[in-house]
């Protein structure tokens, strides 16, 4: 568990990074946007190959600390494994979800996005990191 | 009539988020699917595994796959393993850094641009695996390579009923029997088209195969002593459909 400043553990998220269908590639980049760019300092990745595999450390990871998920499909890959693994999901984002509010970044590609697919990834972090701030400030009240 | 499943390869590849190892395996997975050998392999999503994803679990249970692991928590190949069956190939980033004294890759959300020589082996490592396994011969029954005594009889096969009627037979091997059901295939056909799919293991609800089995009594007599037998060969017939199936979704 990694704390930040003010000594509340860091916010784990868990994209599906779903490999048959360009929505789980939009997952991880919105992920990666997240931990890299927009909340390096309050937020985290825990990889859910690792929750899958039933991995301790990992398990441990999700277990006290509010964590994201973000899906690219309805069988939700990444809400159901941090469930199983013990894990308290906070907020859980679907791809498709955001596409509905962002209807002029469409996703193509899946090992490379296109320009819609980033414009839609980035939506999607941005969507993650108010619900992030939103969670600390519950966690401060 | 819906044609018999063609063989495939699955690849799993761990897609880990926090080493530039999984994001390696997963272009190098997507790299062999979308450019290398499209015709021949499926990708298999790991999480699905414990999702729900019967149609993922049956299809490694009866068809070869690949895992393609960043580190070695080796967590495609275990999970693949652990839910589903062993994989038939299992490869590692690192043993192929070495074996081809590449660099290391770096980056994770975008790697450097000098790990692509990286992917590219993985890639061409993965397609080598594929190329023996389609090369052999696969027991769908056993999800194993067949020895070369027992290649004769496919597990599920169809063919025209010999009394000239049109219906198809299938035969389905189990526990060293054949059996032959008549209709199987327009039956699984219809409860596939139905929406019908295998449950997760452990529902509790009535099982599919249970479903299908009504409809198949209605053109085959089944002796009673006999009548668990044909149930695990319907079975064994609906989760190898159904793999087939997703297997040409992709």
């Amino acid at each position: 568990m990694q704390p930040v400043g003010n000594g509340q553990a860091k916010i784990v998220v868990v994209p599906c990074s779903g490999i048959g269908k360009t929505y789980g590639t939009v997952t991880r980049e919105a992920a990666y946007i997240v931990v890299e760019e927009l909340a390096p300092e309050t937020t985290c990745i825990v990889p859910l190959s690792l929750l899958v595999l039933g991995d301790e450390e990992a398990q441990a990871a999700v277990r006290g600390v509010p964590v994201v998920t973000l899906d690219g499909c309805k069988l939700a890959c990444a809400t159901v494994n941090v469930g199983e693994a013990g894990g308290h999901v906070a907020r859980e984002f679907t791809v498709l979800d955001c596409y509905r509010r962002n209807r002029q970044c469409k996703p193509k590609g899946i090992a490379e996005l296109n320009e819609g697919g980033q414009a839609l990834a980035q939506a999607l972090a941005e969507e993650v990191v108010q619900a992030v701030a939103e969670i600390f400030e519950t966690r401060q009240d | 009539m819906p044609s018999l499943p063609q063989n495939k390869v699955g690849i799993v590849a761990c897609s880990g988020e926090e080493l530039p190892e999984g994001t390696v395996t997963r272009l190098a997975a997507l790299k062999v699917l979308e450019e290398l050998r499209p015709s021949e392999t499926v990708t298999i999503c790991l999480p699905l595994f414990l999702a729900g994803g019967e149609g993922d679990r049956a299809f490694a249970r009866f068809y070869p796959t690949i895992a393609v692991d960043g580190c070695e928590k080796r967590c495609a190949a275990r999970a693949t393993e652990l839910y589903s069956n062993k994989p038939a190939a299992s490869l590692l980033v690192d043993d192929i850094v070495a074996a081809r004294c590449l660099e290391r890759p770096r980056g994770l959300r975008s790697l450097s641009t000098d790990s692509a020589p990286l992917v590219d082996a993985v890639a061409e490592a993965i397609a080598a695996e594929v190329d023996q396994l389609m090369a052999a011969r696969w027991s769908r029954r056993e999800g194993t390579p067949l020895e070369v005594e027992s290649i004769a009889a496919p597990a599920v096969s169809t063919a025209a009923c010999a009394c000239g009627s049109g219906v198809p037979v299938t035969t389905v091997q189990i526990e060293g029997r054949s059996i032959q059901i008549m209709a199987l295939e327009p039956i699984l056909e219809m409860a596939y088209e139905q929406g019908v799919r295998p449950l997760p293991s452990g529902d509790s609800r009535e099982t599919p195969h249970a479903r299908i089995m009504d409809t198949v009594r209605l053109y085959n007599t089944i002796p009673i002593e006999e009548a668990p037998l044909y149930a695990a060969a319907v079975a064994q017939a609906w989760l190898s459909y159904c793999a087939g199936k997703e297997a040409s979704h992709g």
